[in-house]
């Protein structure tokens, strides 16, 4: 039966690789090659920084407090929403912004990502992470969570992993695909993060004053894009030139 | 080799292996195609959705394979199944659900509509299988591992979802979904049958991999071999029809179909 089903299996394989490029559901599996494959690590001595700001054009929107529905004992019986995190200057958190099609440039910091279940919620809510990268997937609560990434357009499980205690940790790679993940705590349904898989090093988060900071960008012309969970996404050219900070101010409108 | 060269070699190859044009076509799957156009696709549905004409009328919806995800494997939780554990849920049937044994079909059907199967996820041509998770021997059914059992069920929170007494009744399990968007709900380990078998070794299984596409999550990397043959023990023993096995058992014990 193994020989039989992986001579299958190759022929598929070949078939993937010789017709693939013209048949568009196959080649929408090619698409699991990590991306990683076409960025190149050099030495970049005469960077220069892009330094922003991403703030929310006009009212925040009005969310209503999460309720919690179990483990209220421990998670308290409401959480602040944090859809919407915008300072008094319309400063906003959680935006993750990058830059696009970078093909090369430093090295990735080569640390796990960390995802931490903390007060019943995840933490950190949203961030960049290289194609395939490890993540560091800990609990800091008495009670069982588990974190359950899945793919944000199909919602397909990349796996899901029991974090039954307090100080419990598990360090698992991220699939090649898709881009951006959903996470979820089936446990408590409130609970979810944002991980965005960039095929370079150059993404961060904003703080919670909507501030960013990209360093060592080789100089030259490149494509910035801001992404937030509800705001939605928008791209910006940017110059960066030799040792210089290049300042940005990106405004994206409640929806 | 130039780069386009060097991707149309394989695609002569496949011609000239007799291998046509579509995946439906090659080998096994074809003759799969026949085995699942007369015995599944009512349920499963013919793009292997799990949208058959059937399906409307079923709580626990049947499958739909384009995801490549399965809830009963033996390899990590996410990861793609072996044939050999989709030949295990051919051959059991799924209990308490309208999946029936097709033991009758015979292997070299069931072979070939598992390559059928296959086709419809792209995952299985692109990814590679990962080795199943180890499993030690069951050390055998005891009161004291039961006891054991009755603290790791606590230490390990299982009561938020599967209740304090198993019964499916934890704080968590009424608004659960699946990948799908479908309710779900914690099984009632009281019942004495788990759905993928129930021999000491497919519970082992069920928890340390999770049920992928499910909330279920792993367990195999927070809990120790020793912490789960005492859980399998007490989940045993929330009812008279487990069929215990005092004397313990080797690795890799086969399970027991359905009758």
């Amino acid at each position: 039966m193994n020989n039989r089903a992986s001579a299958t299996q190759r022929a598929r394989q070949s078939l993937c690789l010789g017709a693939g490029l013209v048949a568009a559901g196959i080649a929408g599996s090619l698409a699991a090659l990590p991306a990683f494959a076409d960025y190149e690590v050099v030495t970049v001595t005469n960077g220069g920084t892009i330094d922003g700001v991403v703030s929310l054009s006009g009212a925040v929107p009005a969310e209503a407090p999460i309720t919690t529905t179990k483990n209220q004992d421990y998670c308290g019986s409401s959480i602040a929403n944090p859809t919407y995190m915008v300072d008094s200057s319309g400063g906003m958190a959680n935006v993750i912004v990058y830059l696009k099609d970078v093909t090369k440039g430093k090295a990735p910091s080569g640390e796990p990502l960390k995802l931490v279940n903390e007060h019943c919620m995840f933490s950190p809510r949203a961030q960049g992470a290289m194609v395939g990268e490890k993540i560091t997937i800990s609990s800091d609560d008495p009670i069982l969570h588990n974190t359950h990434p899945q793919s944000a357009e199909t919602n397909a499980t990349i796996y899901n992993i029991a974090l039954p205690f307090k100080g419990f940790s598990v360090t698992k790679p991220l699939p090649a695909n898709p881009e951006l993940i959903k996470v979820k705590c089936d446990a408590h349904e409130w609970m979810h993060a944002w991980i965005m898989e960039i095929g370079n090093p150059y993404y961060t988060t904003t703080d919670s004053a909507g501030h960013f900071t990209l360093k060592d960008v080789p100089p030259g012309n490149y494509t910035l894009q801001v992404w937030h969970e509800a705001a939605g996404e928008k791209s910006e050219p940017v110059v960066v030139t030799a040792g210089k900070a290049t300042k940005m101010k990106i405004t994206l409108a409640a929806k | 080799m130039s780069f386009r060269v060097a991707r149309l070699v394989p695609f002569v190859a496949g011609l000239l292996l007799g291998v046509g044009p579509a995946v439906a076509d090659t080998g096994e799957a074809r003759d799969g195609k026949v085995v699942y156009d007369r015995w599944c696709v009512t349920c499963h549905g013919a793009q292997g959705n799990g949208q058959g004409e059937a399906a409307q009328y079923m709580s626990t919806k049947p499958r739909d394979y384009r995801q490549g995800t399965f809830k009963w494997r033996t390899t990590p939780s996410g990861s793609l199944p072996l044939d050999s554990d989709l030949e295990h849920t051919l051959l059991n049937g799924i209990y308490g659900t309208y999946m029936p044994s097709w033991g009758f079909l015979g292997e070299r059907s069931r072979e070939d509509v598992i390559a059928y199967i296959k086709s419809f996820s792209p995952r299985f041509a692109t990814e590679k299988t990962q080795d199943p998770i180890s499993i030690p021997p069951d050390p055998g059914y005891s009161d004291e591992s039961v006891t054991r059992g009755t603290g790791v069920y606590q230490k390990y929170n299982c009561s938020q979802c599967h209740g304090a007494g198993g019964r499916g009744d934890g704080p968590s399990a009424h608004d659960l979904k699946d990948d799908w968007g479908n309710e779900i709900v914690p099984y009632d380990l009281t019942k004495g049958h788990v759905k993928c078998g129930d021999t000491p070794t497919d519970i082992y299984r069920v928890f340390m991999t999770g049920l992928s596409g499910t909330p279920m999550p792993a367990f195999s990397d927070s809990m120790s071999p020793a912490d789960a043959w005492d859980l399998v023990h007490f989940i045993e023993s929330l009812s008279p029809r487990y069929v215990k096995n005092v004397a313990g058992t080797a690795a890799n014990s086969t399970a027991r179909v359905n009758p």
